[in-house]
């Protein structure tokens, strides 16, 4: 049974090339959670969030790379599905064969991985995109631009005084608000949208608003339920990966007796240190 | 005798094939292709003729015992092939080669096939580096060779210890192609059960689908037999469990004359005899004696504590190993022909020096492994090393291997002409089951390059001689009634074994031929013991033929059929070679007569009285006759065999 | 050493199989594996219990190819390196339960018992497996100097007997090791050189087309070959495809 007509090797192939994109992709999303570290309220994590999701090159990478996990998923599935298919009657002993690590077990941790990625989306990428509520981050100096713009009209009268006394209650709620929540008199942060309303009234579009990923990483990872999960799944990647990276060498034929080894010690480090990278940070914000 | 012309063109020596080649009749392209030829088996021999004859254009039908050409037992031929090509200038010629084969076969070969086989050798090398055989090489790239038994020149290729199976996957990827291209037809897992002859002309076969029990008829203006040798007549030989002498006996019994059927290979090194449940003997292969020395200790009650297990071969020091070959044979030491090499192992076992169950000598490397380091000696020989420890559970690169003599191969065959047509005109014979080229004895490495040159370059050009006339001659339909008559006697023989119904399994009465063969003719054969032989043959024959127990699906995969169907051929060639064996009284190459040897042990010919082909007709109901064909030596001086 | 054996029977292709418990006494380490069934069998037929179990074996030193079993769970048995043949009796222990079954892949329907139809081996290499020499008109043999470690690697890769047991190990019961075998072989070779482009592309589309399932690189295959070819070869054929397909111009 062949659910798709091209040569197996070719099919192989397109599935190695997407993983290999996710492999290029892993150190730095891993890069950027390691931010979360950095003992600076946030600075540099918030910034590089910014920047990931402001930038118009980055937003189109974003799309190659979820259409990358699709297919990837898609086409290992219907790979998994015709494979399955090349032995309709199965041994009655479970195969005993040595096998290389993790090889096995591909689908399933491929699917398992799968579920912790709608998590992740759930969490942040829907977030962000505005499916599901998450919390926000406002720059206090987007605050004191915008009032100093609309006081600059009113001095210009351009506003009227009823106009000005509304601003000047506006501006003591958001500042209220703002010893409460910008501590460090950068930002207002961790706001839900319920806080957004209440503190920047009906005109908090004007503030530029963000979703909050620092806060809520950070409060994710205070949750010890969510750490277990996020730890296993990185466990899980971590074995993924271990036969990942391998098999994408030796589909693309640069395995050889000469430099097999080492690409096989590169892949076993690769499948550690990112993993570890990102495991680091739960551990980090949970007992630190 | 007229019946027996054996066809050998006129001209000195070395112009004989190139006269018969310039004249021969060929068959126009478009002729080609209206001629079926069938090709049994697909061994070295048979899958070359048949990828060259349906290169050639030939309508090719090939046939197997096995689920695929590439399971013959060709493919179990560990050490290497000869050729003359003389690459490292030691001295080697098409004239050397020649002589060496002669004078291997004890002078019992016919003198033009064996110079046309030297001289085609070199093409088989050139053919198979062409198909992409990975033969081994040196630094330099250039192909490496070493030396076998019975030759002082280094002209052995090699493809580490699996060349025969380089070589046969080469035919067969030939082979492979032709099949793709539509020329050759390939019928795999059938087993020829009768000839069909026409006319006095073989003009087709009977098969039998071991999957589905069918007979088939099969059509052929001509037929090619390269179904192997007889040597599991003796049940524990080096041969496949399934090799047969069968369809060679088939036809035989339609009037091909059976040649030599005495000459038996003995080969020195094999993995000596355990238990009675054995159901076969592996191999050493010979090349091992390159680097390897045989030896037994000179002590008997040093043989004796080792046969007990109280010592070990390393405990016996130097000065008290006799390393036998070396001390008999100086000159050839321990590379001297395989005869000779398995009677000295027999010599010693006899008089009480042999190791391990008493029937086996050690084959020792510890000096090789000292000249040349472990490296080097795992390189060369490295997986049989490896085949060696899985079957006997010892290191030999720490213990020395034991080896024991074992039937390994068969000079007799059916006998051939020049063109290798057997009596029966347009019935060819080629490789391991024709008697041609080996005499008395084959010299190792020799076999490989005789499957390919018959299969290669000898039957494409004598079968499209045969085949030139037959281009008159329309296809026969198998209707015809000697295609009745020949299933109809199949399916007769498969119904008398299957009715029998006895209490004996196929499997013990052919362990009881082997016993039979193997004491009284085997290495050392008397007059007593071949006429002791002959009754007890007849013994297990009659047994068979009343007693016999088979598991009587006829209709789907019965192997214990196949194997009845096998001995009851074999139980016929047994009492043939014994009977061939008591005719020659002299010794000469793997007929060891023991009334005629030197004072020395050494085998002693009878020229004067012996120099000829013993052709077996077969005689329905009666004791088969004897034709000679007289060997001429006309270019090579008849000399005794010398290897000291 | 006394045996359970649950063995695996099937009367012919399209019978439906089950397995049959035998129990065997007293079998002698030093026997080897089919050695052990050929006991087996005599008793089936000396006491009339059943037909004898049908399994492929020739040669039985370990070079035809022809044996094949899985046994508990693995392709000729515990032992490495070798074949169903080459396996003896003093790697299992007294008492033992042995279940052989015979290989399982869609390309390989059972014959009956033990016996599989490997003729999918075949018509890969009817595909393409060869170089088209045909016989006569070829150069000397010393006329192309080959570099000593490429001649010795196509050696190795060479070695395959064709037995399936890549196949049958494979969880995806695919055949790349043994195709790759062959298409690294001449792809190392000068002489296979000029065909290697479309050799490797048809080679691969007539194992896809005969059912085989894809390569995972689990590696099974190597663990399992008894000639022990290794997974490079199908590293090399997946190079040798990808030139094909992007480099050569042949179509």
């Amino acid at each position: 049974m062949k659910l798709i007509k091209l040569a197996s090797i070719t099919k192989k192939l397109a599935v190695g090339a997407l993983a290999a994109f996710l492999l290029i992709f892993l150190p730095f999303h891993m890069g950027m959670n390691l931010c979360i570290l950095r003992d600076d309220g946030g600075e540099w994590y918030r910034n590089v969030c910014h920047f990931m999701g402001t930038n118009y090159i980055v937003k189109c990478f974003e799309i190659v790379l979820l259409l990358c996990v699709v297919f990837h998923i898609v086409l290992t599935f219907i790979l998994w599905l015709e494979n399955r298919a090349a032995r309709p009657v199965r041994y009655a002993v479970s195969q005993k064969s040595k096998t290389h690590q993790g090889s096995k077990w591909m689908i399933i941790t491929g699917g398992l991985i799968f579920v912790f990625l709608i998590l992740h989306f759930i969490n942040f990428y829907f977030a962000k995109t505005g499916l599901v509520e998450g919390k926000y981050v406002v720059k206090v100096e987007k605050v004191q631009k915008a009032f100093s713009a609309k006081a600059m009209a009113i001095q210009q009268g351009q506003m009227k005084e009823a106009d000005m006394q509304k601003l000047q209650k506006e501006y003591m709620s958001i500042m209220a608000a703002g010893e409460k929540l910008a501590s460090d008199g950068k930002y207002y942060v961790n706001l839900s949208k319920q806080d957004l309303q209440t503190y920047f009234g009906e005109n908090v579009e004007e503030y530029d608003y963000e979703p909050d990923f620092y806060n809520m990483a950070r409060d994710l990872f205070h949750n010890p339920l969510y750490v277990i999960i996020y730890l296993l799944s990185f466990v899980i990647l971590a074995i993924h990966l271990l036969h990942g990276v391998v098999s994408v060498f030796q589909t693309y034929g640069l395995m050889n007796e000469k430099y097999s080894k080492a690409i096989s010690y590169l892949a076993i480090i690769y499948a550690i240190v990112i993993p570890l990278g990102f495991a680091i940070v739960p551990i980090q914000v949970i007992l630190f | 005798m007229a019946t027996l012309n054996s066809k050998i063109p006129q001209g000195s020596l070395s112009e004989k094939w190139t006269n018969y080649k310039a004249s021969q009749k060929l068959v126009n392209p478009a002729n080609k292709r209206k001629l079926d030829v069938i090709v049994v088996g697909t061994g070295l021999a048979g899958a070359s003729a048949a990828a060259s004859l349906g290169a050639l254009g030939f309508n090719v039908k090939v046939f197997c015992i096995q689920d695929s050409p590439r399971r013959a037992h060709s493919i179990a031929a560990q050490g290497g092939i000869n050729a003359a090509k003389n690459y490292p200038n030691d001295g080697d010629s098409i004239g050397r080669l020649f002589y060496d084969t002669i004078k291997g076969g004890d002078y019992r070969a016919r003198e033009a096939n064996v110079y046309r086989l030297a001289e085609v050798s070199n093409n088989i090398i050139d053919q198979c580096v062409a198909q992409g055989v990975p033969f081994a090489r040196d630094y330099s790239g250039y192909l490496a060779n070493r030396s076998f038994g019975g030759a002082q020149v280094s002209r052995t290729f090699y493809a580490k210890g699996q060349t025969g199976q380089q070589l046969l996957l080469g035919a067969y990827s030939a082979l492979s192609k032709q099949i793709k291209e539509g020329t050759v037809k390939l019928y795999t897992r059938r087993e020829m059960e009768n000839l069909v002859v026409i006319d006095g002309k073989a003009r087709g076969i009977i098969t039998r689908d071991l999957v589905t029990g069918k007979l088939e008829r099969w059509f052929g203006h001509c037929v090619v037999l390269a179904t192997g040798g007889y040597g599991n007549v003796y049940y524990l030989s080096t041969n496949a469990m399934g090799s047969n002498g069968s369809a060679a006996v088939q036809c035989y019994k339609k009037g091909a004359y059976f040649a030599n059927p005495c000459y038996v290979q003995i080969h020195p090194t094999c993995i000596p005899v355990h238990g009675d449940y054995q159901s076969k003997l592996t191999l050493m292969s010979e090349s091992l004696r390159n680097d390897g020395r045989i030896w037994v200790p000179k002590k008997l009650e040093d043989a004796q504590a080792i046969r007990e297990g109280k010592k070990t071969a390393n405990d016996i020091p130097e000065e008290d190993r006799d390393y036998y070959l070396e001390r008999r044979y100086p000159a050839f030491g321990n590379l001297v022909p395989r005869d000779i090499a398995s009677r000295a192992a027999k010599e010693r076992c006899d008089a009480g020096y042999g190791v391990g169950t008493g029937k086996a000598v050690f084959l020792d490397f510890s000096s090789a492994i000292n000249r040349l380091g472990k490296d080097k000696v795992a390189e060369r020989y490295g997986n049989l090393f490896q085949m060696y420890q899985k079957i006997e559970d010892e290191n030999p690169y720490e213990t020395p291997m034991k080896i024991y003599p074992a039937v390994h191969y068969t000079m007799g065959g059916l006998w051939v002409d020049y063109e290798l047509q057997t009596t029966i005109p347009g019935l060819f014979a080629a490789g391991e089951c024709n008697f041609s080229d080996h005499g008395a004895n084959r010299l190792g490495a020799s076999a490989l390059m005789q499957g390919l040159a018959d299969g290669y370059f000898v039957l494409p050009y004598t079968v499209q001689n045969y085949l030139a006339a037959e281009i008159y001659n329309q296809p026969i339909p198998t209707t015809h009634q000697e295609f009745d008559k020949a299933e109809d006697e199949v399916k007769e023989r498969i119904a008398k074994i299957l009715s029998i119904k006895g209490k004996t399994t196929v499997d013990t009465l052919q362990k009881e031929l082997g016993h039979v063969m193997w004491e009284y003719v085997g290495m050392g054969r008397t007059k007593e013991g071949l006429q002791k032989a002959l009754p007890l043959i007849e013994n297990v024959k009659q047994r068979f033929w009343s007693d016999v127990r088979v598991d009587e699906s006829e209709d789907c995969l019965n192997p214990e059929l196949e194997k009845a169907l096998r001995l009851a051929d074999h139980l016929e060639l047994a009492s043939l070679i014994a009977r061939d064996a008591l005719q020659r009284e002299e010794s000469c190459g793997g007929h060891f007569r023991e009334e005629h040897q030197t004072e020395e042990g050494e085998a002693k010919r009878d020229d004067e009285n012996f120099m000829f082909v013993g052709a077996w007709e077969y005689k329905e109901g009666a004791e088969p006759q004897m034709h000679k064909e007289d060997l001429n030596y006309e270019f090579i001086k008849v000399q005794t065999r010398n290897y000291k | 050493m006394d045996l359970t054996l649950k063995i695996w029977r099937q009367e012919n292709a399209k019978a439906k199989g089950h397995f049959e418990t035998y129990k065997l006494t007293d079998i002698s380490p030093e026997c080897s594996f089919l050695e052990m069934l050929d006991i087996l069998n005599e008793q089936l037929i000396n006491d009339n219990i059943a037909h004898p179990v049908c399994f492929d074996n020739d040669c039985r030193e370990g070079i035809c190819g022809m044996c094949g079993l899985y046994i508990n769970g693995r392709p000729h048995g515990p032992d490495e390196g070798v074949t169903t043949c080459q396996l003896h009796m003093r790697r299992f222990h007294d008492g033992d339960t042995i279940t052989i079954e015979p290989w399982r892949a869609k390309p390989f329907p059972v014959i009956k018992d033990l016996v599989v139809d490997r003729s999918a081996f075949d018509k890969i290499i009817q595909a393409g497996g060869y170089t088209s020499a045909t016989t006569g008109g070829v150069p000397d043999a010393n006329a192309i100097p080959i570099p000593k470690h490429k001649a010795d690697e196509a050696m190795d890769s060479a070695s395959c007997i064709g037995c399936g047991a890549c196949v049958a190990a494979c969880k995806n019961a695919s055949a790349m090791l043994f195709v790759s075998g062959k298409v690294s072989q001449l792809a190392l070779l000068p002489q296979g050189k000029t065909e290697a482009a479309i050799r490797v592309k048809r080679m691969v589309k007539k194992m896809d087309e005969l059912g085989f399932g894809s390569c995972t690189n689990t590696f099974a295959c190597e663990a399992e070959c008894p000639k022990q070819l290794k997974r490079t070869n199908i590293a090399r054929m997946n190079r040798e495809f990808i030139c094909a397909k992007v480099c050569s111009e042949e179509k």
